[in-house]
């Protein structure tokens, strides 16, 4: 383990460095998606207030406030793309250095990903989640956030990046077969923020829909997390749904390992 | 050391046809072109050997090197480097071999390159004694400290390059691959790599494969060379030998003042020599005349002697066959073959 460790680390802490060292892309990007959280907060908050009801999709005015700036942080926290790392690697060819360390390619990539969850966590994660804490507390005279459904939160933060890292690295294999990518990951990241609830909660969505959503790994990404640090799991589904993600991470694991050995033995490195 | 036994890869593409009308036909078409790039290959180098892998471009070269990595996984025979076999265990094959793809970089782009090495370091296990030792060395032979903290994206190609080859030798590997390691180097860099590679072979006995396209990297640092030619062993043995097999030839040109005596003169019955053995040139503009001749059939002194009696002679040079030249006709002949 601690081997493990010291050899794995140093990706997550070089990562780290990488990104700090180009901050000024990184601030412009965080504004324009935080822009994006701010136009989704005065879109609901204009149609709660059209709305007949004081619930819409089960969530109340206040709720859904938690849930835009939640979902922006932990979207922000657990959908790092090693997909895009991983074509660029195929098609470039770079893959190769890769493959003569004695590393795990794969652990690799997902420790270079746990880097930007940090990197992403202290700015702005941190800043927006205490903004909203101390916005519900002072403004919307709400209780503040518990500290048990914080570390449930959390410990649901960390199994959704572990499902988002290998179910993109799953997804980036693609690479290997057309040598692009770019095309397939924007309809993806389309895709998936709906699939994940990121744009909207599930409970929006028709029953029927909603169960087909529970055997899809997708839901498990953004939307569990964020539910249970708004409270809304009993203590036995709370089991249940961090359960689930848990067998998400393992199967996706399994099937990343098989799909990786079919596909390192019909690698093609082109140039050179 | 290094043990191939009938090694082959077969690439395997989707066919692309001409034009528009024939990339719409390739959405359809499921047709796949088979190309062999490696074909039943076979080599054993031993410890501490330098070898000379040397082919023209597309000859597979790089393919070979990728088998014996890991990378690529082989069609069909196996290779096995230290008593493993890269294909089946590809991490602890790592551990024992050191890379330089001359057109890549293992190094981290975007950081210094002192954060390149502590993480090589760590992946490699390397304990903090070896780490230091192997540092010395490495700064001496290649002089790393002047661009030590620098970012590796501002490194000149020179610079990099010394950066990479330090950077693959630090946990010592028994194997050193080096493809093309002096690509696009100026020749002063092109010297110190060249240098370390020998100190580095000399002192650890580090067993190196290398691919190159510049003969001079074989010349100064091969005793023996590996020859393929689109896929196909062609030539396996010493340098020297090969000089003396393909080598024989000389070039003497001569500067004379009077050229016009010499076009009518039959060189073949004056030297008697047989026509295959013998080849003259006049230059007149210039004033040269020029003999390639067999040096194994026809004295040197004999054509200077001959030429003399026609002609005063103001400048002579004689010229050996160049290795280039040598592996030029190699793989002339190669072409010829098929």
């Amino acid at each position: 383990m601690k081997k493990f460790l010291r050899t794995y680390l140093p990706f997550a802490s070089n990562e780290l460095k990488r990104n700090m060292a180009y901050k000024g892309a990184f601030y412009l990007f965080t504004l324009c998606s935080l822009f994006g959280s701010f136009i989704q907060y005065y879109l609901w908050m204009a149609i709660y207030g059209s709305a007949q009801g004081a619930k819409l999709g089960s969530l109340t005015r206040e709720e859904m406030v938690v849930y835009v700036f939640m979902s922006y942080v932990t979207s922000s926290l657990t959908m790092i793309s090693v997909s895009r790392e991983l074509g660029r690697d195929v098609v470039k060819g770079s893959v190769a250095m890769n493959l003569i360390k004695p590393i795990d390619y794969r652990l690799s990539l997902i420790a270079k990903g746990m880097g930007t969850v940090v990197y992403h966590f202290l700015i702005p994660g941190i800043f927006v989640w205490i903004g909203l804490e101390l916005y519900k507390v002072f403004i919307l005279h709400l209780p503040a956030v518990s500290a048990g459904n914080i570390l449930w939160y959390l410990i649901s933060v960390f199994f959704s990046f572990l499902i988002y890292v290998l179910f993109d690295f799953c997804f980036g294999m693609i690479a290997f077969f057309t040598t692009y990518i770019f095309g397939m990951q924007m309809a993806k990241d389309a895709l998936l923020s709906f699939l994940t609830g990121q744009l909207i909660p599930l409970s929006f969505f028709p029953g029927i829909i909603q169960r087909l959503f529970d055997f899809l790994p997708f839901s498990s990404m953004v939307y569990t997390p964020v539910m249970i640090y708004l409270g809304r799991y009993r203590p036995s589904e709370l089991c249940f749904v961090l359960g689930r993600q848990l067998v998400w991470v393992v199967l996706l694991y399994l099937l990343g390992s098989l799909l990786w050995k079919q596909v390192t033995k019909r690698l093609v490195v082109l140039g050179g | 050391m290094i043990q191939v036994e009938h090694i082959s890869k077969e690439f395997v593409s989707p066919k692309k046809y001409p034009g528009l009308k024939g990339a719409i036909k390739g959405l359809f078409s499921n047709e796949k072109v088979r190309k062999t790039a490696v074909d039943d290959i076979s080599f054993h180098i031993s410890e501490g050997e330098i070898v000379g892998y040397i082919g023209s471009n597309g000859a597979g070269k790089s393919t070979t090197i990728k088998m014996m990595t890991g990378i690529l996984t082989p069609t069909s025979g196996q290779c096995l480097i230290n008593g493993i076999d890269p294909s089946k265990n590809r991490m602890e094959n790592a551990q024992n071999i050191g890379v330089v793809f001359g057109q890549r970089t293992q190094l981290w782009w975007d950081l210094p390159l002192s954060e390149s090495f502590t993480i090589l370091k760590e992946i490699y296990n390397v304990s903090d004694e070896d780490y230091k030792d192997r540092m010395d060395f490495l700064n001496e032979v290649l002089d790393l400290p002047e661009f030590f903290d620098r970012p590796v994206r501002t490194l000149s190609l020179g610079q990099r390059m010394r950066a990479d080859l330090g950077a693959a030798l630090i946990h010592n590997p028994k194997v050193l691959y080096l493809d093309e390691p002096t690509i696009g180097l100026d020749i002063v860099v092109k010297d110190k790599i060249r240098d370390a590679i020998r100190q580095i072979n000399e002192q650890y006995r580090t067993t190196v494969i290398l691919t190159t396209h510049d003969i001079g990297d074989i010349e100064e640092l091969c005793s023996r060379i590996i020859i393929i030619d689109e896929g196909k062993k062609i030539y396996d043995g010493g340098l020297a030998e090969l000089k003396d097999t393909y080598g024989t030839s000389r070039r003497v040109t001569m500067e004379v003042r009077q050229p016009e005596l010499f076009r009518k003169i039959d060189w073949e019955e004056k030297l008697h020599a047989d026509e295959s053995s013998i080849e003259t040139e006049l230059d007149d503009e210039k004033n040269l005349f020029s003999v390639s001749f067999d040096k194994n059939r026809i004295q040197v002194s004999d054509i200077i002697s001959s030429v003399m009696q026609i002609s005063d002679v103001r400048d002579i040079q004689i010229q050996e066959t160049e290795l280039s030249e040598i592996v030029k006709a190699i793989y002339r002949h190669a072409l010829k073959g098929r």
